[in-house]
């Protein structure tokens, strides 16, 4: 049974590593604690009369145990964040050098993807739109400007386990490198009023030499 | 000392001074927002499973329907039902009986605060009512979105046009409910210091009364400067000031920290009475000591100045500076371990304990592990700033703060109702149907929740009225995913009724109780008669040690009350 | 029969009432605190932010600072008096604070009406004409904190009032007198804060 959808990106496996790290880690804490609660629960008719330990005092042993499973549970903790931490840096914080630079520009409620046009640069007059349905090469670095003209949008690609919030007001920079040629969903995440449902694009993935006779024509016009 | 004349039951509803009334009007007005709440939930869940059906009590659910009901359905349940029964309802009916006194310390004011949350009810509803509908855009209220479509170039119709508007009718009702909540606070953190009985010192206190006080003072702390943003946004949209405006100089991430500097610290707030009350109940339950009844105050503490510090974690895509998401992502993780150290105190209590498996008992060990292991540990994942990335704005998200909030408040609640509710009014709630009641709620919740995660790692996005557009979205199991958490959904919703038909029925005709103290418990509550009399106590208690004293060795009973030498 | 428990049973001997307003302050303060975080982060971020504190007329504001200044002289006073249980003196002193919150919000009037006149208004529909968006978010921060603190003012001037009146009436609770003016010396104090940042910054 699949639990993530097809990973056609670059990082998206060490994104899926992390959660199977933490989920793997967490089953074991969670069989742990199960078994901690049900264990008296299920020999409480055979308790021996309890001397209980008091409020000073005594409970020591106890004390040291449960400062152990704190322990135990920081350690895990900070292997997440050391393994996590690299990845979050690779895609948020650096920018390797793109292969394309495009605009995503979200309204209500579609969206729109804007090519440099044939000069190359972006925001210049010979600037190609499409909408809903975005063209990029495989195995090229895309740099993604992600704009909004009205209220807060999200892009959601979860097949390049890529996601950004589109905000009026600015423009953020995010990059992508896919790995498999075919069409992924591109959907909005964050609820923008009555369309939200209907924010459907596509992101299609080709062949370096198909991608330029799309190009081609995307400029020919 | 009763010297009050019989009144009818609607004088006492609205005027009583008496806490155990004014906890009991606040319980009844939730009950209400709880039915709306819970009714919005299962009109949307039977869309998500039967898009084109018109749902039953409700027609044809369209888009903007949709984000009506989960709009209302979150607001309602958070602000309303989270905050109303744990601290209003909690706060009132506990405080002032267990330190040992007659009452708050202003009862007044006390009374005050209930109209003005009866005020914020009346306006909530309100805004169903009004001229463009409910309000949609999400519980989180986002500008530009919740300033409505009263954009850039929309010409300004008049004031009318847009106060009477869901937008300001909600944050309306959200100002009176916070005050009404500051005012609540500030009675009952000045009671718990000022009017405890003699010999009860603070650390002699039951725990609950720690936890509703340090989550009083949390709430109060982390709610300013949401209220200052309240205003602004309702600037924003009755006046046409661009706080929140790109536009206009403003900006709409500003909107998103003042929320989630108050809402993380909220669902703490949230989350503070239930663990005092499950650890009462652990407690008196395992007739043992509380293990570590300062160590778990001192997480506490820990925890809550931590969650002022962890807020942007709900905030990792939205644009913030990503230097400043790893701080966010190393605080969010840490936290795990104060919460961890508590439920370890709580495990700990009940090893070599003498186990009592009574109804509460079993509310309370379901809410520790549902919470633990389902909520909490998926904080985890969640809080892996990465991770988060696929998962935020996913149903990841949406199961797993079910799976923090179902159990610490709507368990909790249980709990806290199966155990007190023989002490205030004197009889029995049935135990056969609580038995059903539990049963059937435990296992359709997670019938419900579990599948959430499922879909949320398939990528399903939230908020979406209707998937059927998305085929990755339509692929086997998913839709059966949905159908499943529908169909628990709805026998979930429907088995709450067995409560409710117990709770009040059990009221008039529930079995009476043969013993003030029939769980055999320390704390001063239950060393006077059921229900109490007004002034709570005949002759005044004095503490002569701790609420934990099961067990002693040099007593014979295996409980001790606090009152007792 | 309430004998072990005292209406007046004090916590490390703090009056009720005192610790009550203590607690709202501190609630207060968060709310205040948010606006000027706010209003500071803002301040940084953008250099043309404190150009319109030039428009501020300080002379006013001074003179507003030291009328709550006074005020809360008054406010000590009537305080004073209150201990020795003379309701003649109360009734002179809250008065007087009373005159110093009208003249307060008097000036206040005096201000706003000049600076709309000059279009410088809460939504700053001319300053964004103009495409002076930093500016326009500079006047809707003035007048939102501004107006909070004047909401503020009203109210501790009611409180102050009807606290006076139950006291000469029925000649007891004198506590809330310094009650009242503990949460009067709260606006003092945010106005001390807000002057500076709003009419002295640029």
């Amino acid at each position: 049974m699949r639990i993530f959808p097809e990973n056609a990106s670059s990082y998206g496996a060490e994104i899926d590593f992390i959660f199977w790290l933490i989920t793997t880690v967490v089953a074991v804490g969670s069989v742990i604690v199960i078994f901690l609660i049900l264990y008296p629960l299920f020999t409480r008719n055979k308790q021996r009369s309890p001397e209980q330990r008091y409020l000073k005092g005594q409970g020591f042993k106890q004390m040291k145990l449960i400062y152990l499973g704190i322990v135990i549970l920081a350690i895990a903790d900070f292997s997440f964040l050391l393994k996590e931490g690299p990845t979050w840096t690779k895609i948020e914080e650096t920018l390797p050098k793109d292969d394309l630079h495009i605009a995503v520009i979200g309204r209500q409620w579609l969206w729109e993807f804007v090519y440099p046009g044939p000069d190359g640069k972006l925001y210049t007059a010979d600037d190609v739109k499409k909408i809903n349905q975005l063209y990029i090469p495989v195995n090229a670095v895309v740099h993604m400007d992600i704009q909004s003209y009205d209220v807060i949008h999200s892009v959601f690609i979860p097949n390049a386990r890529f996601k950004q919030d589109a905000l009026p007001g600015r423009s953020i920079k995010r990059w992508v490198k896919m790995t498999k040629t075919g069409t992924y969903p591109l959907t909005c995440a964050e609820i923008c009023g009555i369309g939200h449902a209907n924010m459907k694009a596509n992101i299609t993935v080709q062949s370096q030499e198909d991608f330029q006779k799309t190009l081609a024509k995307l400029y020919k016009k | 000392m009763n010297t009050h004349k019989k009144h009818g039951f609607w004088h006492r509803f609205f005027f009583s001074l008496d806490h155990k009334d004014i906890g009991f009007q606040y319980m009844l007005t939730i009950f209400l927002m709880v039915s709306i709440g819970g009714f919005f939930a299962y009109v949307f869940r039977m869309h998500l499973a039967y898009p084109d059906m018109k749902v039953p009590l409700f027609g044809l659910v369209t888009n903007k329907d949709y984000n009506m009901l989960i709009t209302n359905h979150g607001l309602i349940m958070m602000m309303w039902l989270a905050l109303g029964m744990l601290l209003a309802v909690v706060g009132n009916f506990l405080i002032p009986i267990m330190i040992g006194t007659d009452d708050m310390a202003f009862p007044k004011l006390n009374k005050i605060s209930y109209w003005f949350f009866l005020i914020s009810v009346i306006l909530m509803i309100a805004s169903f009512f009004m001229p463009k509908g409910g309000l949609g855009g999400g519980w989180t209220l986002y500008p530009p979105l919740s300033v409505g479509d009263f954009g850039y170039n929309t010409p300004y119709q008049g004031f009318a046009s847009r106060f009477f508007t869901a937008n300001t009718f909600v944050l309306l009702a959200i100002v009176f409910e916070f005050t009404s909540l500051l005012m609540g606070g500030i009675n009952f953190f000045v009671t718990t210091l000022n009017k405890r009985a003699k010999g009860m010192s603070l650390l002699k206190m039951p725990i609950v009364v720690w936890m509703i006080n340090i989550a009083s003072v949390l709430f109060m702390f982390s709610v300013g400067p949401l209220v200052a943003g309240t205003f602004m946004l309702l600037l924003d949209i009755n006046v046409g000031t661009g706080f929140y405006d790109a536009y206009r100089g403003g900006d709409p991430l500003l909107w998103e920290h003042l929320f989630w500097f108050f809402g993380h610290p909220e669902v703490y707030v949230i989350l503070l009475p239930p663990l005092g009350i499950l650890a009462e109940i652990i407690s008196t339950n395992s007739r043992k000591p509380l293990f570590g009844y300062r160590f778990i105050i001192n997480m506490t503490l820990l925890a809550g100045v931590l969650s002022m510090m962890v807020w942007a974690h709900h905030q990792f895509v939205a644009g913030i500076n990503p230097k400043a998401a790893t701080v966010f992502s190393i605080l969010t993780i840490i936290i795990s371990l104060p919460f961890a150290g508590i439920i370890l105190a709580y495990i700990a209590t009940l090893w070599y304990g003498k186990i009592r498996f009574t109804l509460p008992m079993k509310w309370a060990l379901g809410a520790v592990a549902l919470f633990t292991l389902l909520g909490g540990f998926t904080g985890l994942h969640l809080g892996a700033s990465v991770f988060d990335i696929y998962a935020h704005d996913t149903s990841f998200v949406v199961a797993h703060f079910h799976y923090t909030l179902f159990p610490t408040v709507i368990f909790g609640t249980y709990a806290a109702m199966y155990f007190w509710f023989n002490k205030f009014t004197g009889r029995h709630l049935n135990k056969t149907l609580g038995n059903i009641h539990f049963w059937l709620t435990f296992i359709f919740f997670n019938g419900f929740a579990f599948p959430l995660f499922l879909l949320g790692l398939a990528g399903q996005h939230r908020r979406i009225a209707d998937y059927r557009q998305f085929e990755f979205l339509m692929q086997d199991p998913l839709p059966l995913y949905r159908q499943i958490a529908t169909i628990s959904a709805v026998i979930l919703i429907l088995t709450q009724f067995i409560f409710i038909f117990n709770f009040f029925w059990s009221l008039k005709k529930g079995k009476k109780v043969e013993s003030n103290n029939p769980w055999e418990a320390n704390t001063l509550e239950w060393q006077t008669s059921s229900p109490p009399p007004h002034g709570n106590f005949a002759v005044y208690p004095v503490v002569y040690h701790g609420p934990y004293e099961y067990n002693m060795p040099e007593r014979d009973k295996d409980f001790t009350p606090q009152n007792e030498a | 029969m309430n004998t072990t428990i005292s209406k007046k049973l004090t916590w490390r001997d703090i009056p009720q009432a005192r610790l009550a307003v203590w607690a709202l302050i501190a609630g207060e303060f968060a709310i205040f605190g948010g606006l000027i975080v706010m209003y500071i982060l803002n301040r940084m971020k953008y250099e043309t932010w404190g150009e319109m504190a030039q428009h501020t007329n300080v002379i006013a504001g001074t003179i507003n600072t030291f009328v709550l200044l006074t005020s809360s002289y008054f406010v000590v006073k009537a305080h004073e008096a209150a201990v020795h249980r003379n309701k003649e003196k109360i009734k002179m002193w809250i008065w007087l604070t009373i005159l110093c919150a009208l003249i307060f919000l008097g000036i206040k009037t005096y201000e706003y009406s000049h600076e709309i006149m000059h279009g410088f208004t809460l939504p700053g529909k001319h300053l964004l004409a103009e495409g002076k968006n930093v500016e326009t978010m500079y006047w809707s921060f003035y007048y939102t904190m501004t107006g909070l603190h004047g909401l503020h003012v009203i109210g501790g001037a009611l409180a102050l009032f009807f606290v006076m009146r139950g006291v000469t009436k029925t000649g007891e609770n004198y506590h809330r007198v310094e009650a009242a003016g503990l949460y009067w010396h709260m606006v003092d104090i945010i106005w001390i804060f807000l002057f500076p940042l709003i009419y002295l910054i640029h």
